[in-house]
């Protein structure tokens, strides 16, 4: 009895015949674990419960062997979708020669997570610099190492509590099912604590979604059986991170469907974590993302900056395989679209393309070869799967070929080698690799005169706006403070095209840091803008210690501009018209226009 | 039927609730009930009280894990939002308020807690700590029977009628407490507002308080003189100023007696039976059994075991020596004068006695320290005495000039701008006059409700990421309704504005706000 009361609080209720709000939330004691007040013995007494209560669920999660463990997920997964799938496990019989897929990227890191959590030596590193920089210090895209960290944390530990954002998903019976930083299993009492406090509002008649305490929030997110929380220090506004959980969970139904529901249905005390085994990495790199990637608040993709021809042979041979049955066809270099094509009315969310480029891109297996992949679009069809083949062209470039039959794995394997074939003729894939070196708007490129365009913004492109053909030279000029007027950064979204262009990082906005100071102003500023009621609001100027931002927000595109603080308001804006002006100018080469399947 | 039973009917989806506990009590099974120190409405089933206070404590307990520091500040659900406020240590105030359509329920919890503060800073100016009545009475019905009427009185204010009474005072049914929202955002709770007075004005008030000064002769006499409901003068420290004028401006001024009695007239309209000063008191008739021991209508000077009502209302009036009088001190016995009232100062830690007196728009608060009166009731009036014959010709003086530099309620206005002008370090504020922001839509108010929200986290962030550093923000948005909607903040100094007929481009809003700043605040708002 005692070991089932506090994972699930709830389930005590029906037995306890008086039940008081102390005891349903009688777990929240859990901070005088450590804490100097835990005098009273009442209080050591809920701290006893709690931890045998961790002890049993530990026990319990050790029994079934890990085989045992794996087999009934994939049980669950097949019997949903009615279908022999190729992937998930390792020792798939149906593979066959050289030739076969590899496993999903996840199915395969299954084996590898286990063993991180026993500390490898590689992981420990990781860690220790994780440490140091990846909770706001100096952390930088290259020194971010994927996967789980501080296996070895719980909420005792005083390096959790600091950790400067946690997010957890969990079942509504209070099981634990991911955890940012440290040990699900150990976290059961802590998982039950939350649970224990959104049931406690919900029997209330209400629904709790954020609690604030000094810097920190904590937000709520109930997606039927399914609990996601989120609990940050940083600067970033509510409905930033409302919508990360959103994510987190779409990322969640990308693995599974939202058909695991069922499951919770039949068994209210169903354990989840052995069918997400392995995923780690895709959540922590999500998660990542949400600290550099505008896609993740913007709610539109971006595209890697290509010559319009040059894109316009990727779109065509990527028609040309839509229309033998493929759903979706997409052409991506790291988080970057080259060219998406989509079967007749069907559209692809950015969001969906954001989740699955991470996806994919977590999964390490994905690169070692051609894979043949259950998934499911959240924003597509949050109940079905589609089967994603995946293939890498070079380390950044991959084509993801979406289908609804999961028989499709030879035919999309043979339309890929049609892509491919033309893409090497058509040096497509050279042009990308070039694109990729050379990066794609700078603010120090800005035109400066209304000068007739030549529709081409990058010296790679052939054409450069510049009089002189010294672009190097141009940007000692400013001796690394921006462009213009002290234009230091900006973002365009093309509201119809659902995409956004963002000017590459120069100085001053350098360092990683820097960086996501600024990425965390915009998310700001984003959520200040569509402040749900009244928003969107026209325009907003905003000046603090660190920049001046502009926004401006039109039925066609909302622009978001970083300017030094010291800049002039008038000279500002000038330039905040003169990025439009640019950016449409060259409207080809930075966005997919019109290949595209959205339907208007 | 009197007024109870109409608001009681009505009472049933209460639109606020509001309690304070004591985290260190009621730690056993079965002893919950000691924890509550307060709750309204009273009448509220104990186990939904309980239900409140577990949540309250559940969460405070659950974000000290990760915030030691800073426990709950505010929960934000659906249909409700809670505001904390930790008053003394220990002490919990949580008030909780309904999100409904209906009374466009949106507001700034900053704004909320404000008055959670306040109410406690006026509790303790005149009953002390709440810490410090538990002391002395572990019992708790001491603490309990202070705040009970105290926070009922004060919530008083807060009563609104329904949206029908501005047509017709009988729909009472309605009623309701309502909270500032999003339709206050040009006001701030907890600050002064201070009279604009010329040079020769200011130095006739120079020279009244400088007169008090020397006429209580060795007392460390203090004095706070205000014209309408603004303040002229203080020789208090900011925090006991803040309370006093607070006070003063609910209770005292000429206004505040006024609409006392007015209010009485329409809220007793063609009812006699229940007479407690605020229909709110009798809206929770059943009061539960931990505030049986309260004697909230006994008649003055009953008995030790009286309570004192600070707030009760339409209980001052003013004198025929132009001193104001109340009897909610009770009596002496002996001579049936009524007590003159104290208060606590918070920065001396003294009992005052505090007297006021009135000539015409002009009030004239001084305090004097309980313990250097000799003999009671008849020290203080040769004091009063003392006093008046000494400054009544100045108080004449400085009312007259006063009274001719005024420029009536929209003296604060400024043509095109509404604004809220606040400086932190003084707590001093003004704003545009409330029958000029009213013009306003309810978009543009929104927008800068929702701007503060913004500018209150920023500067909470501020405070605890770098103490001493002060936050520099300036911030300009063109809502959809095509207003600006302006927040600045700098060197302690805040200031926010709507432009509603304003020109589209930044640089014309941000012209506006420089002319402003240089004509009004002194160039501090300027950037040049």
């Amino acid at each position: 009895m005692t070991s089932e009361t506090s994972p699930s609080v709830s389930g005590d209720e029906a037995s306890d015949p008086k039940p008081s709000p102390e005891d349903q939330l009688a777990s929240l004691a859990l901070s005088e674990t450590d804490g100097p007040a835990s005098g009273s013995p009442r209080e050591n007494n809920r701290h006893n419960e709690i931890e045998s209560a961790e002890e049993e669920v530990q026990t319990n999660s050790a029994a079934p062997g890990l085989a045992v463990v794996e087999n009934s997920g994939e049980a669950v997964r097949r019997g949903r979708i009615g279908g022999v799938l190729w992937a998930r496990t390792n020792s798939e019989p149906e593979a066959d020669g050289p030739e076969s897929p590899s496993s999903s990227g996840y199915a395969g890191e299954r084996g590898s997570s286990s063993a991180s959590s026993a500390g490898s030596g590689i992981y420990e590193i990781a860690e220790v610099r994780d440490d140091e920089v990846v909770d706001g210090v100096s952390d930088s895209q290259a020194a971010w190492v994927p996967g789980k960290r501080h296996v070895d944390e719980d909420d005792a530990s005083i390096s959790w509590r600091k950790r400067k954002k946690h997010y957890f998903i969990l079942s509504n019976s209070g099981k634990p099912i991911y955890s940012r930083h440290g040990d699900e299993h150990k976290l059961a009492g802590f998982s039950a604590t939350l649970q224990a406090i959104i049931s406690f509002v919900e029997n209330g008649g209400d629904r709790v979604k954020l609690v604030r305490a000094g810097k920190h929030q904590v937000v709520f997110l109930v997606k039927g059986p399914i609990y996601l929380v989120c609990i940050s220090c940083t600067e970033e506004p509510y409905e930033s991170l409302r919508m990360q959980l959103e994510l987190i969970y779409g990322q969640m139904l990308l693995i599974l469907t939202k058909s695991v529901n069922r499951c919770f249905e039949k068994n209210p005390k169903f354990d989840m974590t052995p069918l997400l085994g392995g995923t780690d990495v895709v959540f922590s790199s999500l998660i990542h993302s949400f600290s550099w990637n505008p896609a993740t608040f913007l709610h539109a993709y971006t595209c890697l900056p290509l010559a319009y021809a040059t894109r316009q042979a990727a779109g065509a041979i990527l028609q040309d395989v839509a229309d033998s049955g493929v759903l979706f066809a997409i052409l991506m270099c790291k988080h970057k679209v080259i060219s998406l094509v989509g079967a007749q009315k069907a559209s692809l969310h950015p969001d969906d393309i954001l989740l699955l480029s991470n996806f994919v891109m977590a999964s390490e297996s994905f690169r070692t070869s051609e894979s043949f992949s259950p998934i499911c679009l959240p924003r597509y069809n949050p109940m079905a799967f589609l089967y994603a083949y995946v293939h890498y062209f070079d380390i950044d470039t991959y084509l993801m070929l979406l289908t609804t039959s999961s028989e499709a794995f030879y035919h999309l394997k043979d339309c890929r080698i049609r892509i491919e074939m033309v893409l090497l003729k058509s040096s497509v894939l050279s042009e990308i690799q070039r694109s990729m070196l050379d990066g794609g708007m700078r603010v120090e490129e800005l035109p400066l005169d209304p000068l007739p365009r030549s529709g081409s913004f990058s010296p790679h492109l052939g054409q450069h706006t510049l009089p002189t053909d010294s672009p190097d030279g141009f940007r000692e000029l400013y001796g690394g403070i921006g462009g213009p007027a002290g234009l230091w950064h900006f973002i365009y979204r093309s509201i119809f095209l659902d995409q956004y262009v963002s000017s590459e990082f120069s100085a001053p906005i350098s360092s990683p840091r820097q960086q996501k100071r600024l990425y965390r102003a915009y998310q700001k500023l984003y959520a200040s803008m569509h402040e749900r009621g009244i928003g969107p609001h026209k325009t907003q100027f905003r000046r603090d210690e660190n920049y001046v931002l502009l926004c401006w927000v039109t039925q066609d595109f909302e622009l978001y501009a970083a300017f030094d603080p010291l800049a002039d308001k008038a000279l500002a804006i000038k330039t905040c018209n003169r990025v439009c002006q640019w950016v449409k100018d060259v409207e080809n080469e930075i966005f997919l226009l019109g290949a595209s399947p959205f339907s208007w | 039927m009197g007024l109870a039973s109409a608001s009681t009917a009505s009472g049933a989806p209460e639109g606020m609730q509001l309690c304070i506990f004591d985290l260190r009590r009621g730690q056993n099974e079965g002893q919950e009930l000691d924890k509550i120190l307060f709750f309204y409405p009273a009448d509220l089933p104990f186990s939904a009280q309980f239900s409140v206070i577990g949540l309250s404590e559940g969460l405070i307990t659950f974000t000290r894990i990760f915030s030691p520091e800073a426990a709950c500040d505010a929960i934000e659900a659906e249909r409700h939002s809670h505001v904390f406020c930790e008053a003394e240590p220990d002490i919990w105030m949580v008030m909780i308020v309904e999100k409904s359509k209906e009374y466009e329920a949106m507001w700034r919890t900053d704004a909320l807690r404000k008055v959670l503060k306040e109410v406690h800073s006026l509790f303790v100016m005149f009953h002390g700590s709440i810490r410090a009545m538990l002391d002395k009475d572990p019992g708790g019905v001491l603490a309990r029977s202070h705040l009970y009427p105290f926070i009922m009185d004060y919530l008083g204010a807060f009563e609104k009628r329904s949206p029908f009474d501005e047509c017709c005072w009988d729909f009472l049914v309605g009623k309701k407490l309502l909270m500032p929202s999003f339709r206050d955002c040009l006001k701030e709770r907890g600050t002064v507002q201070m009279l604009t007075v010329g040079r020769e004005a200011a130095i006739e008030v120079q020279s009244l308080v400088r007169v008090l000064e020397s006429c209580a002769g060795t007392l460390p006499c203090h004095s706070l003189i205000l014209f309408q409901d603004l303040l002229v003068s203080s020789t208090l420290s900011p925090d006991d100023t803040v309370n006093l004028f607070a006070y003063a401006v609910l209770r005292l001024t000429p206004r505040a007696l006024s609409s006392g009695a007015s209010s009485w007239s329409y809220l007793r309209k063609g009812t006699t039976s229940n007479v407690s000063s605020s229909s709110i008191l009798s809206h929770s008739g059943a009061v539960p059994e931990q505030f049986h021991s309260l004697h909230d209508n006994s008649p003055a000077g009953d008995d030790s075991s009286h309570v004192i009502r600070p707030l009760k209302q339409g209980k001052w009036s003013k004198g025929k020596d132009g001193f104001l009088a109340t009897d909610i001190w009770g009596a002496e016995p002996s001579t049936g004068v009524s007590a003159t009232p104290t208060v606590f100062l918070r920065q001396t830690e003294e009992r005052m006695f505090l007297c006021a007196h009135q000539h015409k728009s002009l009030t004239l608060i001084f305090l004097i320290p309980v313990s250097s009166v000799l003999n009671g009731e008849q020290g203080v009036s040769t004091v009063k005495q003392q006093v008046l014959e000494s400054v009544s010709l100045k108080l004449l003086k400085v009312e007259e000039k006063l009274s001719k530099g005024w420029g009536g309620e929209n003296a604060y206005h400024v043509s095109g701008y509404r604004y809220l002008l606040v400086d932190g370090d003084r707590n001093v504020s003004r704003a545009s006059p409330p029958g000029k922001v009213i013009t306003l839509s309810k978009e543009s108010l929104l927008a800068l409700s929702k701007l503060r929200e913004e500018v209150d986290s920023e500067k909470s962030r501020a405070q605890w990421d770098s103490a001493g550093h002060e936050k520099e923000l300036e911030v300009s948005i063109r809502a959809k309704n095509n207003a600006w909607v302006i927040a600045r903040v700098t060197r302690g100094k805040e200031l926010y504005m709507v432009l509603e007929k304003a020109n589209e481009t930044l640089l014309y809003a941000s012209d506006a706000v420089e002319k402003f700043s240089n004509r009004y605040c002194s160039g501090a708002f300027s950037l040049n």
